[in-house]
Formats: C-alpha cells, sequence, structure tokens
C-alpha cells in the first residue's frame, strides 16, 4: 500500500470490530513472542519436580506440567517458537511465490509454462506424505518444518502472485510504461509489485495460523519441535499424556492455538474487506 | 532533414488464434494489411473507423508495442525493425489512452506520474517536483493535483494529466486513441483546445484514432478510413467530407445523427453490421453493406485508386458518388 | 392537451452518502404523454438517469424520495404496494439499457429469456409466447429469428443484442418505452440502424418513448419534445425543432454551441463551458449554472430562478428569459 492509504487500512481495520479484535489478538501474540523473557514470570525449560502438576494459583498463574515447569512461562516462550516458525516459513513460502509468480506471469511463455507444471507437481503431493517423508529424511526439527510448509505453500502463492500478473500485463497502465519505453524491471517492481502484493499479504496472514497449528500438531507428534523446546504442540502433548493428573494442562495449551488462530483469520478477513478497492471507495466518494 | 516524419508500408498485423502450444495449421487472424500511410512533420492524422476495424492494433503496431506480419515502419528517415529501434525512439513518441484514468499506475501519485517519462529516460529534468508543477500547469491543472491519486481525478483532470505525461519529454509524435472518450461535450472541447495549443508550442505531430467524425473533421488535416482492417480511403479533412468517394465512407459521414432535426433522414444511411473478423468478406470487404456492390466487388479486392492529390480510395467505383453522401 | 400518460411530479431525489446525501433530483416536473417521443438531454451527472430509473421505480437501495409523485395513468407508482409496482414494470413501462449485455441472463437462451418475459400473459401457450417473441425478433429486425431464439447473449453481436433487447421490451407492449443512453455503446453506423428501429417502431406500436442520451444528434433524429437537465434540474423544456433553433436557457445555448457537429466554419478550435458542475452534496441557492453563465446576474447567484413559461410545451428556468 502506497503511505496514502496506510492510515485508511489502519482506520478501516479498527472499524471493523472483528478485525480490530483479531489485530489485537495478533499483536498481543507478538508482543508475547518478542518479549518474552521480560514478560515470562519464570525459566521455561528448569526443572522443579518438587512442584509438578500444580494446579494454576498466585504462584504459577498456569500451574505446572508433569516435570514442574512453569506452563505460563512455556505458553509466552511457544508464541515465540510457533510465530517464529509460522512467520519465517510463510514469509519465506511467500516471497518465493511472490518471485516466481511474477516470473510465470511476466516471462516469456515457455518459462511459465514449466513454472505451471512445477506449481501443479508440487501442489499435486499429498501434504501429509510429503511431511512424514521429509522428516523421515532430514529428521525431525524446526529447519525440517520450514522447509516442509514453504515447498507445500509455494503453489498457492506462486498462482495467486501469477494470475494478477497477468491480469495486469494488458492493463492500460502497463502498456502505458512501455509505450514510454519503461525497462521490464521497472515495470515490475514499481507498477507491478505494489499491485499484486495486497492480495499476497491477505492470503499470508491467514496461512499462518494453518502453520501455527501444522507445527503443533507435528509437534504433538514428537515430528517438529524438539522437547524442551517450549511449544504450544509439545504442551498440548504433555497435557494430554498426564490428562489425569493434571486436566487443566490440555485447555491451557489449546487456549493460545484458538486465540491465535481466530486472530490471524479475523485480521486476514479484516484486512481483505480494508485493502478490497470497491470497499475502500465507501468513504471517498 | 525531410518533411515526413512516419511512413507506415504495406503494414499488416496477424494475431495466432489462441492455444499456448505452438500450433501447426491453425491460421493467423488477420487484422490489418496492406496499410500504407504516411504523417508529415507538425501534422494531425486521423484515423477513422468503428470498432473492430483495426485502428488501436495500428496504432500500438506503429509504437512496437504489437508485433507485425508484413510491411515497413519508419520514423523520421529511420527504420524500425528491432525491439532497440522502437526503444531508440519512446523518448520521442508518446501514446495517449483512451481510457486516461486506467492508463495511469494506480498506486502512483499525479506528480510522480507526470514526470516518470525522466526517470525511465533519465533525462534530467531539473528539481522533479519543479517540473512536475510546471507539466501540471502547463496543461492547466493547479499544483495541488500533484498529490492525488488517479481514482480522485475527474475524467477531464484525468486526460489532462495524460496529455502532460504525454508531452513531459516534448515528443515529436504523439498517438491519441479517442482523446475524448467519455467526456462530456463541454469538456471535449477544453482537452482538444488545449493539445492544439500544446501542438502549435511545441510543433508536435498528432495521430488521433476516433470514430467521433463530427470532432476530427475540426482537428485533422487528413483523414484514414479503416474498415476491417483496411485502409478504405485517405485524403484531406476538408475533401473527405465534402466528397467521400468510397461507399463506407459516404455511408459512415451519413450516418452521424445531426444535431438538427430539420435535417433528419427518412432513409437508413447503411444496413447490416461490420463482419466479424473471423468471416471476413471475399473480394472487397465491405461488398456485404455496399449499396453499390457488383459481381466484381464479391469476387476481387479492389486497388487504392488515385482520386486527387493525396487522396486515395479503395473501391472499384471510386466516381460513383452517392447523391447525398 | 392530451392527458399525460406518465407524470413526474416536483420530483426530488437524493442519494446518502457517507457524511451527507447528494441531491441528483431537483424539483423535476415532466410529463409524457401518449404516443409522444420525449428527449432528456444532459451531460454526466445531472440526473438524467436517475430520472430515468425513477420512472420505472428502479432506483437504489441507498436512493430516498423527498417530495414528489410519479403517476402512471394518474396513480402515484410509489405508493402501490411492491407486488403491484412490479407488475407495472415491463408490463406498462420498459427500459432499455445502455449496455445490452446486461438485459439478459448469459447462461439462458435469448428464445427461454423472452418467453419468460411474457409471464404475465396468462392465457396464452408457451408455444404462442414463442411465436410471439419469434415475431418481435423479426419485427426488430434479427433475420433468422428462429435460429436465433436458441442463441445464448454472448453470440449476438453488440447491435443485435441492443435489438433484442428492444424486442423484450416491447413483448408486453408497454405504454411506455424508457431508453437510457440505448445507443451510445454502439457504432455511429449500428447506431443509426437503432435509431431508425425506434423510429419505425413507435410508428407501429404508438407507446410513448422516452430517449435519455447526452449525445444531441440522437435527440434532434427521433424526439418530439426534449427536456434539458443540468444538476438535477430540468432547465428547459421545448418542442425539438424549437430547441434547436431558437434554444432560450443559456445552458441549452452553451451546449448545443459546443457541439462540434454543429459547427460549420472548421478552427481547430472549439468552444467549451468554462467552469464546473456545482456540488449536490450542497445545492447553491440561486441558479445552479449562474457561476458558469454569461448573463448571470448578482441575482442569478442568490434567488432560486423561476420556471418561465415561453409558449405552449416551453419553459425555462431562468431568471433572465424573456417570455
Amino acid at each position: 500500500m502506497p503511505s496514502a492509504g496506510r492510515k485508511t487500512v489502519l482506520r478501516a481495520l479498527l472499524r471493523d470490530p472483528m478485525a480490530a479484535l483479531g489485530l489485537g489478538l495478533v499483536t498481543l501474540f507478538v508482543a508475547m513472542a518478542l518479549f518474552a523473557p521480560w514478560i515470562a514470570p519464570a525459566d521455561p525449560i528448569r526443572l522443579n519436580v518438587v512442584e509438578k502438576f500444580q494446579p494454576p494459583s498466585l504462584a504459577h498463574l498456569a500451574g505446572t506440567d508433569q516435570l514442574g515447569r512453569d506452563l505460563l512461562s512455556r505458553i509466552i516462550y511457544g508464541a515465540r517458537t510457533a510465530l517464529s516458525i509460522a512467520i519465517t516459513a510463510v514469509g519465506l513460502a511467500g516471497l518465493a511465490g511472490l518471485v516466481l509468480g511474477m516470473i510465470a506471469g511476466f516471462g516469456p511463455r515457455w518459462l511459465d509454462g514449466l513454472l505451471v507444471l512445477l506449481f501443479d507437481s508440487l501442489s499435486s503431493l499429498p501434504m501429509i506424505m510429503f511431511a512424514l517423508a521429509v522428516i523421515t529424511v532430514m529428521g525431525p526439527g524446526t529447519g525440517t518444518l520450514i522447509l516442509v510448509v514453504v515447498l507445500v505453500s509455494i503453489p498457492a502463492y506462486a498462482r495467486l502472485i501469477r494470475a494478477q500478473t497477468l491480469a495486469l500485463a494488458g492493463a492500460d497502465f502497463i502498456v502505458a510504461e512501455r509505450a514510454m519505453g519503461a525497462s521490464g524491471a521497472r515495470i515490475l517492481l514499481r507498477h507491478m509489485l505494489p499491485n499484486v502484493v495486497g492480495p499476497l499479504v491477505i492470503l499470508l496472514s491467514m496461512d499462518i495460523p494453518v502453520v501455527i497449528m501444522l507445527e503443533a500438531g507435528l509437534s504433538y507428534l514428537n515430528l517438529g519441535v524438539r522437547p524442551p523446546t517450549p511449544s504450544w504442540g509439545n504442551i498440548l502433548y504433555d497435557g494430554y499424556t498426564s490428562l489425569r493428573a493434571a486436566p487443566y494442562m490440555v485447555m491451557i495449551a489449546g487456549l493460545p492455538l484458538v486465540l491465535s488462530t481466530l486472530g490471524f483469520t479475523f485480521l486476514g478477513e479484516g484486512l481483505r474487506d480494508a485493502l478490497d478497492p470497491r470497499l475502500q471507495g465507501r468513504g471517498a466518494r | 532533414m525531410t518533411d515526413e516524419l512516419l511512413a507506415i508500408e504495406g503494414l499488416g498485423v496477424d494475431l495466432p488464434s489462441g492455444g499456448w502450444l505452438p500450433s501447426r495449421g491453425r491460421p493467423a487472424i488477420n487484422i490489418l494489411s496492406g496499410v500504407t500511410l504516411d504523417l508529415k512533420r507538425g501534422e494531425t492524422l486521423g484515423l477513422v473507423g468503428e470498432s473492430g476495424s483495426g485502428k488501436t492494433t495500428l496504432a500500438r503496431a506503429v509504437l512496437g508495442l504489437q508485433p507485425i506480419s508484413a510491411g515497413t515502419l519508419r520514423f523520421d528517415g529511420a527504420p524500425l525493425e528491432s525491439g532497440s529501434d522502437f526503444r531508440a525512439i519512446r523518448r520521442r513518441t508518446a501514446l495517449m489512452f483512451q481510457d486516461a484514468a486506467a492508463s495511469l499506475s494506480p498506486r502512483m501519485s499525479v506528480g510522480e506520474a507526470v514526470v516518470e517519462p525522466f526517470v525511465i529516460h533519465r533525462a534530467p529534468a531539473g528539481d522533479r517536483r519543479a517540473k512536475a508543477l510546471d507539466l501540471l500547469a502547463e496543461v492547466g491543472l493547479p499544483p495541488e493535483m500533484a498529490a492525488r491519486y488517479p481514482h480522485e481525478l475527474s475524467g477531464g483532470q484525468a486526460r489532462r494529466v495524460g496529455v502532460a505525461r504525454a508531452l513531459a519529454l516534448k515528443p515529436a509524435l504523439v498517438i491519441a486513441d479517442e482523446p475524448t472518450a467519455g467526456l462530456d461535450v463541454s469538456v471535449q472541447a477544453e482537452i482538444l483546445n488545449l493539445m492544439a495549443d500544446l501542438k502549435d508550442r511545441h510543433g508536435l505531430s498528432y495521430l488521433i484514432i476516433t470514430h467521433n467524425l463530427a470532432l476530427i473533421r475540426h482537428v485533422a488535416d487528413r483523414i484514414a478510413v479503416l474498415y476491417l482492417g483496411r485502409l478504405v480511403e485517405t485524403g484531406p479533412t476538408a475533401e473527405i467530407f465534402a466528397r467521400p468517394r468510397h461507399p463506407y465512407t459516404q455511408s459512415l459521414i451519413a450516418a452521424e445523427p445531426r444535431p438538427d432535426p430539420r435535417l433528419r433522414r427518412a432513409d437508413l444511411a447503411i444496413r447490416g453490421e461490420v463482419p466479424g473478423i473471423l468471416r471476413r468478406p471475399t473480394g472487397c470487404e465491405f461488398h456485404t453493406r455496399c449499396p453499390i456492390a457488383r459481381d466484381i466487388c464479391r469476387s476481387t479486392a479492389p486497388a487504392l485508386h488515385t482520386i486527387g492529390t493525396g487522396h486515395f480510395a479503395r473501391c472499384h467505383f471510386p466516381e460513383t458518388t452517392k447523391k447525398g453522401g | 392537451m392530451t392527458e399525460a400518460i406518465l407524470s413526474v411530479e416536483n420530483l426530488s431525489l437524493r442519494y446518502r452518502v457517507p457524511g451527507g446525501a447528494v441531491h441528483v433530483l431537483r424539483d423535476v416536473r415532466l410529463a409524457i404523454r401518449p404516443g409522444e417521443v420525449l428527449g432528456i438531454a444532459g451531460e454526466s451527472g445531472c440526473g438524467k438517469s436517475t430520472l430515468a430509473a425513477a420512472m420505472i421505480d428502479l432506483t437504489g437501495a441507498n436512493a430516498e424520495r423527498t417530495s414528489g409523485a410519479i403517476r402512471l395513468r394518474g396513480e402515484d407508482i410509489l405508493h402501490l404496494s411492491a407486488d403491484d409496482r412490479r407488475r407495472l414494470r415491463g408490463a406498462e413501462v420498459a427500459m432499455v439499457f445502455q449496455d445490452p449485455m446486461t438485459a439478459f441472463s448469459p447462461v439462458l437462451t435469448i428464445g427461454a429469456q423472452l418467453v419468460d418475459f411474457q409471464f404475465n400473459r396468462t392465457g396464452a401457450s408457451r408455444r404462442d409466447k414463442w411465436q410471439a417473441a419469434c415475431g418481435m425478433l423479426a419485427r426488430v429486425g434479427i433475420s433468422d429469428p428462429d435460429h436465433a431464439m436458441r442463441r445464448f447473449p454472448h453470440e449476438f453481436s453488440g447491435g443485435m443484442r441492443q435489438r433484442a433487447a428492444i424486442a423484450a421490451a416491447l413483448l408486453m407492449r408497454p405504454a411506455v418505452l424508457i431508453a437510457d443512453e440505448p445507443t451510445t455503446a454502439l457504432d455511429v453506423t449500428m447506431e443509426a440502424q437503432i435509431i431508425h428501429l425506434l423510429r419505425e417502431l413507435q410508428a407501429d406500436y404508438g407507446c410513448a418513448i422516452v430517449i435519455v442520451t447526452h449525445h444531441l444528434g440522437v435527440i434532434a433524429e427521433l424526439c418530439d419534445r426534449v427536456a434539458v437537465m443540468y444538476a438535477g434540474q430540468v432547465v428547459e423544456e421545448a418542442p425539438v425543432d424549437d430547441l434547436y433553433h431558437d434554444p432560450r436557457h443559456p445552458y441549452t445555448q452553451a451546449l448545443l454551441a459546443c457541439d462540434p457537429a454543429r459547427i460549420e466554419e472548421r478552427s481547430g478550435r472549439l468552444p467549451a463551458i468554462g467552469g464546473r458542475l456545482p456540488d449536490l452534496r450542497t445545492p447553491p441557492p440561486g441558479c445552479a449554472f449562474a457561476p458558469r453563465c454569461s448573463k448571470a446576474t448578482a441575482r442569478c447567484l442568490t434567488d432560486a430562478p423561476p420556471r418561465v413559461v415561453l409558449g405552449p410545451d416551453r419553459s425555462a428556468l431562468c431568471h433572465e428569459v424573456a417570455p
């Protein structure tokens, strides 16, 4: 968005109660992730077996787990894990999709055909099987997780960008740039890029919770983030195995998953409405 | 230095008929063929035709935005063959679009848009902001317009921005596609007068593409009439309007509704529709609608006949001027 | 004077917009008599399309009538029930739009739609309706109507679609046909044919036609009477010959003077009307045209202009015009 539009987008977001809620939740989780060392009341990996399975109390606002670790601190550090993985993975995939999609849409036809073939083959892989196969080969871990997400998400992003780019290529203002003698690079970067990133940003923000869930799911299966690094999936797994001893753990671990998913989804939907030029005109005319 | 700025000779444009993979046997669609036309320095040439006549394609082909399949182009004496030839003339040519607002990058302010030609061609513009305001002033727009975005402009304002940008580098040739389409009559004159003033001031040549005969009569020195991708008549404006020789030109002029109820026509000037480009008639393209068509018109394509100095018509019977045309 | 079939009485209408309302129609009075062709002329933003939509009760959801009535045979259509109003549309008053593509659904054949349009011909069989539709297509100049009935709208050219749209509008033999810029999207040779067709159909069916257009040539070719609109008001009303040969309102005069088709002398320069349209969110207290008018005096800017009757069927909304 151009600088002129930024303020109006924010205003449009805040006008929509659901979008404002989403923005609030996302801000909360981002703050948790960024300032974890300062806001977490305890060390998330320090064991204290004496204090295991403590229900929520003033000392441990969210209780402790089977190893006596402070759950609230683990949740806060878990936000760090979840968001850093989700944002890195979605960001890398988005960037790759943006570049490949623009090349496909603006480049020569043979290259477009080749890239589309690549996208189609990538997205024809069954996601779960593919993820398990990559994990088997590379071993579980944060890097593997990110790689899987990036490979699986690129086609959708690239297709979106390619379609946008193709539609723009015939637009009058692009022909006008060509007629003025603008270079291909200038047309792509100065004129096409700002017009295609909007929809991508929306899609990315709505995909972040998907990745958070995926990370939690794989970590739950012990195929994602390795313990003792706190991850919402790990906490959920721990809670599940200790369901009888400490039923509150599952709920406490599930809550941030649900809230962050809702937050990013609401924000994405709000962004979609705020950035839609047809809706944007409401106030202007 | 010659008198001739742009020379188009035997120009043809074919479009591949769809399909992504290279195909055999699929015929190309012929859009333009055998178009020979020239534009002199300081002249305004009106290119007239209905939709599907290929007039916009012709404009884009001249600027190298549309690959050509036959013929030659010359600009200021130098042939235009390769991409680099066209790039070399970009500074000296400009294109104005039918939809002026759509031809402006939606996320670029008016101020940025009008100085973009300087940026693209790394031309010294001094202070860019001052230059932008100069250009806006030249087309009669107040300085505060520089901060506006294309969707905030009225039709007339967008037009003026289009003119400012076209003239930024003081080109020799401006191609204007329907420069007043969608404008109210009271505003269209402002744009045309502006274009005329700038032409006088900077010695421009215009190629104006339009279907609006009433308007082109006032601005063009010469007129070229296209029908289904063929040049059917070309000549001095006054002569064409006084004595059109091609039956299509005659029908076009006669069909124009006249803003005077005393001049109502009882009969129809022309029947039928322009045949689809895929169903191009044999012989003379116009024979399916021509009031004077004979057998030869259905079988043989007519040659361009010389009527007078600079006046040509592609018709087997160019002397048979219909009465009241 | 014959009784009006459709009359617009002191109609004021506004569109609600964020932060206020745009007063698109201001005290518009207009009568359409049976069998006449009335032209509504004006430039963009003058309210002519809103007026046309109001006549068939098709204004948008954000439109609000603040005063006035629209009477069909004397009855205010805005006081009818929703069902009665719907029944009126098509049967009594029909409309043809600028873009003929929008008149038809893209997924049904032309024939199916022309048969459907006759839904309130209860006595007729499907076969009768098909025949009627075919006959109407032939009447509007579509060759091989049987074949055309089985085609989809996208298979028609723009001119054929507009013919079919006119056929659809006339199927129910409406008393009034409203055509909003019916030739604007067409090429000039097709425009001439549609004008010719409308003239023939009017003579055959005797329905009243309202042509809304910015094109003064179309009005001159087709209309009996003309209403010129500016900034939501009818500023001049006159028989067509008077309007073109003795325009009285300064706006009408300026508009005619701008039309390149009316200027014989070729000079490379054309007259324009300087200035801009007033902002109709806050309509000016005086004459809306005064800031652009060469004859304007002080009172034009402050006092609302009177409607000056200039003769039978002639009036102008102006301080400076003499009866």
